[in-house]
C-alpha cells in the first residue's frame, strides 16, 4: 500500500487548486482522476470566465486549466489519470482501479473533489440517439472537434445551458429553439443576450413533449406550460432538429463520502446530498475534505477558492502550518469567496424572483422572458449613456461577481467600485479613446462602443465577435437588434484581432444614425458577398 | 453533412493523431488514432450504437464522457466497450450491440 | 422522519397515470409505472425499488436515473425528498469486472 500526506480524488478546478495549495506548503500529494484528461469541466470552457481579476476573471477555461496543471506539476504533484476511485474507507484507505487491477493507498488527509453529474429529464422519446447532455456536447465539440449534430434544441436555460449553446453556435451548428420550463431565464442574462441577438428564439414556460424519430431524433415537439407545470392544449409546435440537448442542472457526486461514513445532508440549494461540512470543507470525519461542485454546485471559481482553502486546511490538520497560518490565508480566501457568492444569483436568492438590483434598477422582465431588453428598457442603466463620439455602451442590469471591465479601461471611463456585484457605470466625464479593451474583456460580452457622430447620418459600432468566419473591412449585411431581427443594411468598417483580445474580434459597422442604439449584431449577407 | 469542426474560432485547428481505418458492421471508416471511437463513428454519420436487450431500443451517444454507459458496442470481439472514453486504433473492429452481444453471435447462439 | 419506515401507513390506490410507459432507468429499462407499482407493492424505501426492480443496478450504477427515481418514489409515497434519503453507496463506485476487483491473475502470472 502507497502512503501520501494528501490524496485528492478528482484533478478539476477544486481538485487540482487543492493539490497546487497543499504542496506549497510542503505536503506530498497525489491525486486521481478517472477521465484520460484533467481539468474536470475546464478544458471544455471556451468561454471567458466571470469573477475578479484576481481570481481568473476574463480567462478562457481551458487556459485556467492548463495553469493550474502546470502549476501542479511544477511543485511535484502526482496526477494519476485513468484511475477510478473505487472506494474510500475508514482510517482513509482507497482503493484505486488503474488499467485493470486495483490499488490499494492510504492518505493522512483525504480531498474529495469529485464534481457533479449532469441531472436529466425523461420524456417520450428520450432514449433516442441523438438526445444528449450539454456536457456530452461540450465534450464532442470542444475536446473531440465534432459537432453533436446540425440542428439542436436545448432544454434549459440556466448558465449551463445558455453557454453550451453559445458554444454551438461557435462550433458551426443551428441552435433552432432554447427552450425553458420555468417562467424566466435562468441564467445570466448576459449570456442569454448573446445568443438573442443572433436570433435565437426562447420558448420559456415551454417543455418538451416528445422527441421524433425510429432510429434517432428527426425531430421535436414542444408545448406550453401553465403555472402548475401542466402542458396548455393547443399550443403544441413541431420543430425540425437533429440533437436535443438536456441541460437541466447538476447534482453533487458525493457517493465516496457517504460511503466513508461522512454526515451527510438533502440540501436543495446545494443540489442535492451532500457532506455537512465546515468553513475550510473538513467533513465530519477529521482529515477527510471536500471542495467544489462535491459540497454544493456553483461555478469553477468558486470551486477554484474553496480547493486552496482545504488544501490549506489539509496542511494545517497534517501539522505542516500553524493554526494561525491557516486563519491568516483562509480569511483573505473566504472573503474572495464571499464576494463571489453575492448578487442576485447567489444561492440564497435561487428561486427567487428579484425585481429590482441593489442599486434600485427595474430588472427587465423582457429579458428573463426573451432572452433581450426592449429598446427604452436599456437606457435606464447606468452603463448606457448617450454622448457624443465614440463611447461604451454597457448593457449589463443585473448583479452578477464580475468585474474585468473595470480594470480593462485605460481611462477608467468603467466604475464599478469595491462591490464587485455593482453594475458597471460608465462616466460621462473620462475621455473613451475607443480602444475597445472593454469589449473584448467582458465575459458577458454585453460591452459595444457606439459612435453616433461617426460620419453624417451615420453612426459606428463595435461588437464582440467570436464566430468564423471572420468577416473582413467593407463586407456588407445586415445589423441585427438585440432580439435577432434584421434592422437594417450594415457595413463592416474595421476589423481589429489582437493577442490581448484572446480570441474576441471587434466588429465595427456602419449603420444608420437612427439604428446607433437598436444594431448589436453583425450578419454577412452571403446572396450578395 | 461534415461533423468534424475544420476550424474553431477559440480553440483554432483541433489536433488529432494520424488518420486511420477501421471496422463498422463490416464497413471500413476512416478516423483518427487516439479520439473516442464514437467521435470517429459521430463525424461518419453513424447514430445508433447498440439495441438495448429488453426492448431492441436504439441507443446512442448520451454522456460523452463514460458515466451513462448508452454507447457501449462490441469492439474487437468485446461487449460492452464505451466507445465514448476508448481511443480509436488502426484496424479496430467495431459492431453494433444487440443486448450484451454482436448480431453474429446472436445468431451463432440461436443455433446452438 | 417517522413516517418513512411506517410500512403499514396507506399510500392510497395504484391509479394509471398516462405516463407510465415513460423509460425511467435506461440501462435496465425500467418503467414509471414499474417503478409507481413497486412502490404499491410495499417498496417504501429507494434501497427497496431498486432490489426488486434493479433500477440504477445497471451498467451505469444509477449515475442517471438515481434522481428520477427518488423524485418518482418521493412523489409516490408523499414525501419531500430529504425525508426519503438516497440508496446505499458502496464499493465499488463505478462497474469493475469482477477479475480486476478481485485482482485475479491468469494461471501461471506471478501473484
Amino acid at each position: 500500500m502507497k502512503r501520501y500526506d494528501l490524496i485528492v480524488v478528482g484533478a478539476g478546478p477544486a481538485g487540482l487548486s487543492a493539490a497546487v495549495e497543499a504542496a506549497k506548503y510542503g505536503l506530498k500529494v497525489v491525486v486521481f482522476d478517472e477521465n484520460a484528461n484533467p481539468g474536470g469541466q475546464l478544458f471544455k470552457q471556451v468561454h471567458k470566465f466571470f469573477g475578479s481579476k484576481e481570481h481568473k476573471a476574463k480567462i478562457r477555461g481551458f487556459r485556467i486549466g492548463s495553469q493550474l496543471l502546470e502549476e501542479a506539476n511544477n511543485l511535484g504533484v502526482e496526477v494519476v489519470l485513468n484511475a477510478t476511485v473505487a472506494g474510500l474507507f475508514q482510517d482513509k484507505e482507497i482503493t484505486v482501479r488503474i488499467k485493470d487491477s486495483i490499488q490499494h493507498y492510504k492518505g493522512d488527509a483525504i480531498l474529495v473533489a469529485t464534481g457533479a453529474a449532469e441531472n436529466m429529464v425523461p420524456f417520450k422519446g428520450w432514449t433516442l440517439p441523438g438526445v444528449i447532455g450539454a456536457g456530452a456536447a461540450q465534450t464532442m465539440m470542444n475536446l473531440h472537434g465534432v459537432v453533436p449534430g446540425q440542428k439542436i434544441l436545448m432544454l434549459g436555460s440556466g448558465n449551463v445551458g445558455l453557454v453550451v449553446s453559445y458554444q454551438l453556435l461557435q462550433a458551426g451548428c443551428e441552435v433552432v429553439a432554447l427552450v425553458d420550463a420555468a417562467p424566466k431565464i435562468g441564467g445570466y442574462g448576459v449570456h442569454a443576450a448573446k445568443l438573442a441577438r443572433t436570433g435565437v428564439p426562447f420558448y420559456l414556460s415551454h417543455t418538451i413533449i416528445k422527441a421524433e424519430g425510429t432510429d434517432c431524433v428527426t425531430g421535436v415537439t414542444i408545448a406550453e406550460v401553465d403555472k402548475t407545470w401542466k402542458t396548455i392544449p393547443g399550443t403544441a409546435k413541431s420543430l425540425a432538429v437533429d440533437t436535443i440537448c438536456l441541460a437541466v442542472g447538476l447534482s453533487p457526486m458525493a457517493q465516496l463520502l457517504k460511503m466513508a461514513g461522512c454526515i451527510m445532508e438533502d440540501n436543495p440549494k446545494k443540489g442535492g446530498q451532500v457532506p455537512v461540512c465546515n468553513a475550510y470543507g473538513e467533513t465530519s470525519l477529521r482529515g477527510v475534505f471536500v471542495a467544489g461542485d462535491v459540497s454544493g454546485v456553483e461555478e469553477a471559481s468558486s470551486a477554484m477558492i474553496e480547493g486552496r482553502i482545504a488544501g490549506i486546511a489539509a496542511a494545517e490538520y497534517l501539522g505542516y502550518i500553524d493554526k494561525a497560518v491557516l486563519t491568516e490565508v483562509a480569511e483573505a480566501l473566504e472573503s474572495a469567496l464571499s464576494s463571489l457568492r453575492q448578487g442576485m444569483f447567489a444561492v440564497e436568492n435561487r428561486g427567487k424572483n428579484i425585481e429590482k438590483t441593489d442599486e434600485g434598477y427595474v430588472v427587465s422582465q423582457h429579458l428573463l422572458k426573451k432572452g433581450y431588453f426592449q429598446d427604452a428598457e436599456v437606457e435606464k442603466y447606468p452603463g448606457v449613456t448617450r454622448q457624443p463620439g465614440v463611447h461604451a455602451v454597457i448593457e449589463c442590469s443585473q448583479n452578477i461577481p464580475c468585474n474585468p471591465c473595470q480594470d480593462a479601461c485605460p481611462r477608467h471611463c468603467i466604475k464599478i467600485g469595491d462591490k464587485i456585484t455593482s453594475l458597471p457605470v460608465v462616466d460621462e466625464t473620462a475621455n473613451c479613446s475607443g480602444c475597445g479593451m472593454c469589449v473584448a474583456a467582458c465575459s458577458g460580452q454585453a460591452i459595444f462602443l457606439v459612435n453616433e457622430g461617426y460620419e453624417a447620418g451615420y453612426a459606428s459600432i463595435t461588437i464582440p465577435y467570436e464566430f468564423l468566419p471572420l468577416p473582413g473591412e467593407g463586407d456588407r449585411g445586415w445589423a441585427l437588434d438585440r432580439g435577432g431581427s434584421k434592422v437594417c443594411a450594415a457595413e463592416v468598417v474595421k476589423v481589429q484581432t489582437a493577442p490581448v483580445f484572446d480570441h474576441t474580434s471587434l466588429l465595427t459597422i456602419k449603420v444608420p444614425v437612427a439604428m446607433a442604439m437598436k444594431a448589436r449584431f453583425f450578419k454577412e449577407d452571403n446572396c450578395h458577398a | 453533412m461534415n461533423s468534424r469542426i475544420k476550424e474553431h474560432p477559440i480553440l483554432g485547428k483541433i489536433e488529432k493523431g494520424r488518420r486511420v481505418t477501421f471496422s463498422h458492421d463490416g464497413n471500413i471508416i476512416e478516423g483518427f488514432e487516439g479520439e473516442p471511437i464514437s467521435a470517429a463513428l459521430k463525424a461518419a454519420g453513424v447514430m445508433v450504437h447498440r439495441h438495448t436487450q429488453k426492448y431492441g431500443a436504439p441507443r446512442g451517444i448520451f454522456c460523452a464522457i463514460g458515466r451513462c454507459t448508452d454507447c457501449v458496442m462490441v469492439v474487437d470481439g468485446k461487449p460492452n466497450i464505451r466507445t465514448c472514453i476508448t481511443p480509436l486504433a488502426e484496424g479496430m473492429i467495431v459492431e453494433t450491440q444487440y443486448g450484451v452481444s454482436a448480431k453474429s453471435t446472436n445468431k451463432a447462439e440461436g443455433m446452438a | 422522519m417517522h413516517n418513512v419506515n411506517n410500512r403499514s401507513r396507506d399510500i392510497g390506490e395504484f391509479v394509471p397515470a398516462e405516463d407510465d410507459e415513460l423509460l425511467i432507468c435506461r440501462c435496465e429499462e425500467i418503467t414509471k409505472g414499474e417503478i409507481r407499482r413497486a412502490i404499491h407493492d410495499g417498496m417504501f424505501t429507494l434501497t427497496e425499488i431498486r432490489r426488486y426492480l434493479r433500477t440504477g443496478m445497471g451498467l451505469c450504477q444509477g449515475q442517471t436515473c438515481g434522481k428520477l427515481v427518488k423524485e418518482i418514489a418521493a412523489r409516490e409515497l408523499g414525501l419531500v425528498l430529504s425525508e426519503l434519503g438516497n440508496a446505499s453507496s458502496r464499493v465499488p463506485m463505478r462497474p469493475i469486472e469482477m477479475k480486476v476487483f478481485g485482482n485475479e491473475k491468469e494461471p501461471g502470472e506471478n501473484a
